[in-house]
């Protein structure tokens, strides 16, 4: 697959624009790749790894592992892929033996239709497939697939007034989406009574976002205190994620299941590193604090003429500034 | 967790080398949202990667969004603004540029002169 992607990333070359904006800039703003939902742009980058640890919601809870990545790739500067998987080890209750095995793998198609660099706002659709019986069962892999249709949004706060000082530095990112099981219920029979079980498959809301302080914001473009390189590359951010049944949700607890992570980014020239904790919201979330970190990296920057830019794009050459 | 830090290595070295990525303001010269109690005659920016000049540029304006600047130079990874007298007040500096990379960015800032 990787291969396969390349040679398609090289022969696209030709046709690749001169200008690039890439990872997630607004305007004046930069808005980071986040941990727990995705942001609201295209890009080319990559997660390699991203690893939580935390308790299911299960009861009694499970200890679970995950370690994932994901592959970005703009196709042309506003529609981009992105494929990623999952690898769970689930360090079960006593008396129960331990599982690992990898998830369903998941596959995005979005489009950034929406940028106003004036106001520091970006607007993006997803269609988000997670792809049936490509996953183990054993770790809770569905045999059938979801589709998520997803809207994004991001907002910096840098087009306030400028007595609105450090508030400037803020930003707020989210996202809305609908998951769809492409099959509504799963009839099994049970071997002691013969009795049929159905298990239904809700349709979810699943929605989220993050709030974000950037210092590197506040250093270039509303006040320059003089802190240390590492500190002004920092973006301590909370982010939210929470999953609503919406729908065809019979036999099953309705319940709103979510995280709070509060957290922090460190941005660097070609990567960026997130750690967040994990804070269930409630008892059918989880139990106690885990943590996610993530490593990311900016292949619009580590490879800016080769991988790193989109495959097709008619972009404009740049163009002066100010006419002049 | 040494697993994490050996993955985590090749990356650090990357951003270490950091040869190619997007020119951020690194400093300015007025500082930043500073107020300075002379009047500059010229005003620096300072970014974090090397320019393409001819795709490259910024402005000084004052409170009334009149332009205050007599042009951009740029150099390497800095751009010169020279300024004529600026009268006590709140001017306001755009810049844009392009990176040797391709890599295009924006911002702008304020700076105060007198009190």
């Amino acid at each position: 697959m990787f291969t396969r992607t390349l040679c398609a990333a090289l022969a696209g070359l030709a046709l690749a624009p001169l200008e690039a904006a890439a990872h997630c800039f607004v305007g004046a703003r930069f808005l980071p790749a986040t941990l727990t939902i995705d942001d609201p742009c295209v890009a080319d980058e990559l997660s390699l790894p991203t690893v939580a640890r935390f308790n299911t919601g299960d009861d009694p809870s499970a200890r679970q592992l995950d370690i994932s990545a994901e592959y970005s790739k703009r196709i042309t500067d506003t529609f981009g892929v992105s494929i990623g998987r999952t690898w769970t080890h689930l360090s079960q209750p006593a008396g129960m033996p331990d599982v690992s095995g990898f998830q369903n793998w998941e596959t995005t198609f979005k489009h950034q239709f929406l940028t106003d660099a004036a106001h520091e706002f970006v607007m993006s659709a997803s269609l988000v497939v997670e792809w049936g019986a490509t996953g183990a069962p054993e770790v809770g892999a569905e045999r059938f697939s979801t589709l998520t249709p997803t809207l994004y949004f991001g907002k910096g706060f840098g087009d306030l007034p400028e007595s609105a000082g450090w508030l400037r530095a803020f930003a707020v990112t989210g996202q809305v989406g609908y998951s769809i099981p492409t099959s509504s219920s799963t009839v099994t029979i049970d071997p002691d009574s013969g009795l049929l079980n159905f298990e239904f498959h809700p349709q979810f809301w699943v929605y989220g976002g993050s709030l974000q302080f950037s210092f590197p914001y506040l250093k270039s473009n509303v006040i320059d205190l003089g802190l240390p390189d590492f500190v002004n590359r920092l973006i301590p951010i909370v982010e939210a994620q929470f999953r609503t049944p919406a729908a065809n949700n019979d036999g099953n607890p309705s319940i709103t299941t979510g995280t709070i992570n509060p957290g922090v980014i460190f941005a660097g020239d070609t990567f960026q590193v997130g750690l967040e904790a994990i804070i269930p919201i409630n008892r059918a979330s989880g139990t106690g604090v885990g943590a996610i970190v993530q490593l990311h990296l900016y292949l619009d920057d580590i490879f800016p003429t080769t991988i790193g830019r989109p495959l097709f794009g008619n972009a404009p050459a740049p163009t002066k500034l100010f006419g002049g | 967790m040494r697993n994490v830090f050996i993955v985590l290595m090749p990356a650090l070295l990357l951003g270490g080398a950091a040869a190619h990525a997007h020119a951020f303001l690194d400093h300015a010269n007025p500082r930043v949202g500073s107020t300075v109690r002379t009047a500059p005659r010229e005003v620096t920016l300072w970014f974090s990667q090397k320019l393409e000049p001819s795709f490259s540029s910024a402005q000084v304006h004052d409170a009334a969004g009149a332009r205050v600047d007599q042009g951009a130079r740029v150099s390497g990874m800095q751009i010169h603004l020279s300024v004529r007298s600026l009268p006590p007040g709140a001017y306001k500096v755009r810049w844009r540029v392009l990176s040797v990379d391709t890599h295009t960015t924006e911002g702008s800032f304020s700076f105060r002169v007198g009190q």
